[in-house]
Order: C-alpha cells, then sequence, then structure tokens
C-alpha cells in the first residue's frame, strides 16, 4: 500500500466517521455510540471468508488473547487475529471504517500517524530482521459484536495496542498502548506528530507549577521506562508527585487536557462519559515528572488517579530519545471493563 | 586470560548484533524492574529484566551455562537465585530472607533481540508487624556495570497497610519505602 491510498483511503472514511459522529453528537448517549460500532464491525465480518472469520473471532472468555497485545514489532511479539497486509483492500478498508466509528476524529488520525510513522521506519531500517509499516496491524474480537453482551475490538502492531472493551452501553480504551518512532517525520511536506499534543501539553503544565509545587511533582531519580507498560495487567503502583488538590483551577484543567490525549482517543460520548469520570476525582489525581523540563527534552511523566494511570516515557534506545515514545493507559478498577462483567 | 577472551568475545558479538535492531530495540542497558508488594506477613518482589541487545550475550552467558542454545529449568533457577543473592532486602533493619516464588525466561532469540522480558517473583515472609511506622529497604546489586533500575512499591491491597513514603537513589538501585500498618 503506498502513503497516497492509505491517505485517501484515510480521508474518505475521516469524512464518513465525522458524519457518524455529528449523528452522535446529537445523541451523545454511550449505548448509541456502541450501536455505531457493533454495526461496523458487522460490516467488517461480513467482507470476510468462512476461514477468516475463524481466525479473527475469539471466545470472550479467551484470557491468553485479552492480553496478547505488546508495543513490539511483529517479529518478536507475534499476534492472533488477521494481518492487514493479508486483507484485501476492501476488507483494510472496513478494519479502517471500525476505527473510525469506534474511535473520535484525533483519536483515528492518531493511530494513522503511528501507523504511519511505522511505514517510515520501514522504509529507513537498513536491511534488519524486525518489521515494520501499514502491514503489520493485527485485529481481532473477544466475542460477537453487540448491543447488549460483551465484546472487544483489538488493534495493534509495532507502537499501539488498542484494547476496546464494549459492554451494553459501557465501553473502555482501558488498558491500551500508544508509541511513535519516529516522533516527528516529514509526510507530503508536511510536519507529522503522532504524540505531540501530548507532549506539549505536559510540558505546558509542568511549567506552569511553581517552585514549591515542582518540588513536590519532580521525581529525583531518572525514569528508564514506562512502569506498567504491556504485560503489566493487574499491577497497581503507589502514586507519587503532585496532588490535584495541590494544584490550582487552572492547572487542575490543563492536567485534565492533558488526560483528555488519551480518554479522548475514544468515540466523543465515551470520551465525554470518561472524563467526567476524571474531573470527579481530579483532586485525588496525580501529576509525577522525571526529567529536564525545557521544552523538547527528554522527560518522563504519569498522570495517576483512582480512574486512571497514563505514563509517558522517552527511550533511550540508541537514538534521540525524544523521537522515540512509549505511553501506557490503564484503569486501575475497570482495565478491559472489568467491573462490567459478570465473573 | 581464556574466560576474559570469552568475556571480550561475546561483548563483540552484542556489538556486532547492534544495527540490525538498533532502531527499535534497547541497546546497552539491561533493564531492571521491580515492583514491591507489602501485605500482611509477606513482602514479594515482582522483577522484569529486559536485555538490551548489546547486553543480551553477557546476561545468557550467565543463564545458559551450558550454550547449548536453550535454558533449561535448572538454569533458569540457578539464574534466579544468583539474582536473589545480589538482592538485599531490609524491613526496619532486619535483613530479610528471600524465597523464589516463581520464574518466566523467554527463549534466548527472543532476549537476543532486546525485547525479550525475563520474569522472576521472590517473596519473604515478614510475619505479623506491630501497627505504627516501617520501613523496607532494597539494594539490587546485580549486574550494575550494565544496569538501569526501577523501583516502585504496588499500592497495597490490604486495607491495613498504607505506603507513605519512597525514596530512591538516582539509578533506582536502592529504594526505600516506608509504610504504616494499622
Amino acid at each position: 500500500m503506498t502513503a497516497k491510498i492509505i491517505l485517501a483511503s484515510a480521508l474518505s472514511l475521516y469524512i464518513a466517521s465525522c458524519e457518524l459522529n455529528s449523528f452522535a453528537q446529537g445523541n451523545p448517549a454511550t449505548g448509541k455510540a456502541t450501536g455505531e460500532i457493533a454495526n461496523a464491525a458487522n460490516k467488517f465480518l461480513a467482507t470476510l471468508d468462512e476461514g477468516q472469520r475463524g481466525k479473527v473471532v475469539f471466545d470472550f472468555k479467551d484470557e491468553a488473547q485479552r492480553k496478547r497485545w505488546s508495543n513490539f514489532p511483529t517479529a518478536i511479539f507475534k499476534r492472533a487475529g488477521l494481518r492487514m497486509g493479508d486483507l484485501t483492500k476492501p476488507q483494510r478498508d472496513a478494519v479502517l471504517a471500525l476505527l473510525a466509528a469506534a474511535l473520535s476524529p484525533q483519536g483515528y488520525e492518531k493511530v494513522l500517524q503511528i501507523m504511519e510513522g511505522d511505514e517510515v521506519l520501514r522504509k529507513t531500517d537498513s536491511g534488519g530482521r524486525l518489521i515494520f509499516g501499514h502491514d503489520e496491524y493485527y485485529v481481532s474480537f473477544l466475542g460477537q459484536p453487540s448491543t447488549t453482551e460483551p465484546w472487544m475490538i483489538q488493534f495493534g502492531g509495532h507502537h499501539l495496542g488498542l484494547n476496546i472493551t464494549l459492554v451494553g452501553e459501557q465501553s473502555t480504551l482501558a488498558p491500551s498502548h500508544t508509541g511513535a518512532q519516529p516522533a516527528i517525520y516529514e509526510l507530503e511536506g508536511k510536519s507529522v506528530r503522532p504524540l505531540g499534543r501530548e507532549t506539549d501539553k505536559a510540558f505546558a503544565l509542568i511549567n506552569s507549577l511553581n517552585e514549591t509545587q515542582r518540588k513536590q511533582a519532580i521525581l529525583g531519580f531518572q525514569m528508564h521506562d514506562l512502569v506498567l507498560g504491556p504485560g503489566r495487567d493487574g499491577q497497581m503502583i503507589q502514586p507519587e508527585g503532585i496532588k490535584g488538590s495541590d494544584l490550582t483551577e487552572k492547572q487542575r484543567e490543563m492536567l485534565l487536557d492533558l488526560a483528555g490525549e488519551w480518554t479522548g482517543i475514544m468515540h466523543e460520548a465515551v470520551a465525554k462519559a470518561k472524563m467526567d469520570e476524571l474531573k470527579e476525582h481530579i483532586a485525588e489525581t496525580w501529576f509525577a515528572w522525571s526529567g529536564p523540563t525545557e521544552k523538547g527534552s527528554a522527560a518522563y511523566f504519569r498522570v495517576q488517579g483512582p480512574a486512571v494511570i497514563i505514563e509517558y516515557a522517552p527511550q533511550r534506545l540508541g537514538g534521540d530519545p525524544t523521537k522515540h515514545l512509549h505511553t501506557i493507559y490503564r484503569d486501575p478498577t475497570n482495565d478491559y471493563g472489568a467491573k462490567w462483567r459478570k465473573p | 586470560m581464556i574466560k576474559t577472551l570469552r568475556c571480550l568475545a561475546v561483548l563483540l558479538l552484542g556489538l556486532f548484533a547492534l544495527p540490525s535492531t538498533s532502531l527499535a530495540h534497547r541497546l546497552d542497558e539491561y533493564l531492571q524492574a521491580t515492583i514491591v508488594t507489602i501485605e500482611p506477613g509477606e513482602v514479594r518482589l515482582q522483577i522484569n529484566l529486559t536485555p538490551g541487545v548489546a547486553v543480551a550475550e553477557q546476561v545468557l552467558f550467565l543463564i545458559d551455562h551450558d550454550h547449548d542454545g536453550v535454558i533449561s529449568t535448572n538454569e533458569a533457577t540457578a539464574y534466579a537465585k544468583l539474582l536473589m543473592r545480589d538482592l538485599i532486602l531490609w524491613l526496619d533493619q532486619r535483613k530479610l530472607e528471600l524465597k523464589l516464588t516463581s520464574s518466566n525466561f523467554p527463549a534466548p532469540t527472543e532476549l537476543r533481540t532486546g525485547e525479550g522480558i525475563i520474569q522472576i517473583e521472590f517473596s519473604a515472609t515478614i510475619g505479623p508487624l506491630p501497627s505504627g511506622a516501617h520501613k523496607l529497604i532494597l539494594k539490587n546489586r546485580h549486574l550494575p556495570s550494565l544496569s538501569v533500575y526501577l523501583f516502585n512499591a504496588a499500592q497495597p491491597r490490604s486495607d491495613s497497610v498504607h505506603v507513605t513514603r519512597q525514596k530512591r537513589n538516582d539509578s533506582q538501585s536502592t529504594g526505600e519505602i516506608e509504610f504504616t500498618i494499622d
């Protein structure tokens, strides 16, 4: 697939998603979102033959498949489901339409930019053993698309692990991984930063703190990676840094806006419900920082509260760490929709 | 002399592996990430170990003792115990005895990519603690010249345990957890 074809498909699907989402804005119930997402999933499934359907749908109780996601490239971490590179163009378009239905326009754009970044990596990788690019992303389902029964969409590959659990009117993106390498690249004359907004908002927040607040927020040690990255399901660490109750009203808004870069990946109705939950707990939500605070430098940060944990970690892997980013988004009480699922 | 040459050879092997995988992967660091869980009566250490591409051969040299390219159960246990000997855990100035609880080793081929993760869990019995303030200290002395560390207290699951403060040295090879028991 060339970049032009991908972008053309993405643009048409983006317009379609805007139509869907403008409809949802009139009726912003999360239940309606589930219906739209289930419809898009069924349209994709209808494009598949029996053999493909057998590979893409897993039992909802398949815990091994639920946890089969990673930041790693496919040569290292074997995913199940259907590989984008093995699908026909109408099938790939149907996958993209599903993502456009499930995500907000900004979230969908972010996902496309992460995948495009991996394509850039493929073109610049000089004969390595690893495989990168658009084709190396996988889609799978746990359970059947439904507006009443629990089901799950998984879409991921290198630097992307979306795990969307839907249970009737409820849905969650937790846990999910986003990353970027290169974190900035040129595409058709334009500079693209898949994780640019979260980076800029975090630097704006840390630089809005006064000296006393900074002493609380800045951890006095180096952070080399995510603490609760892929593979750390079911674990939760003690929060550190500065507590929301010690921030000004304006800084609390900035913290919510920063967290919104992850919660806002999902369909607007779902994202709004999640943001309402974060607002409720903002006083008990912490912000921690490790590294320099000058904009453009490599620094780690964490947002942690009763309903969210987000980590952002530049990777010191032989190059400029600001150009290789890993992030994780989790919900301490509701990863994989745990609180909505029957035991 | 032979040992020195062998070490040099594995280091060179690691360095030659760099160009093919350096775009995406941990290079010359051995990441040792520990989460410490304090529960009434027990402390657990969950350690994820990720050797970078350039140091994977050095780490594998310590694990795959017979150098047959396979990590046997005995070799995995022996390495976990080697790590255990490099960990010192104190509770209120009392040294705790660690016990190997579980371990999971990926294949050497995966470890050589810089993305394979060794998972090892240790536990220590601490017995019933009196109410009030306590301090737990973990010092990790395992392969310091290669390693970078993460140290974090888990959020206690028990309502009777409250973590009040965490301190680390700059590299996080040593961490302290201050906590109270109701």
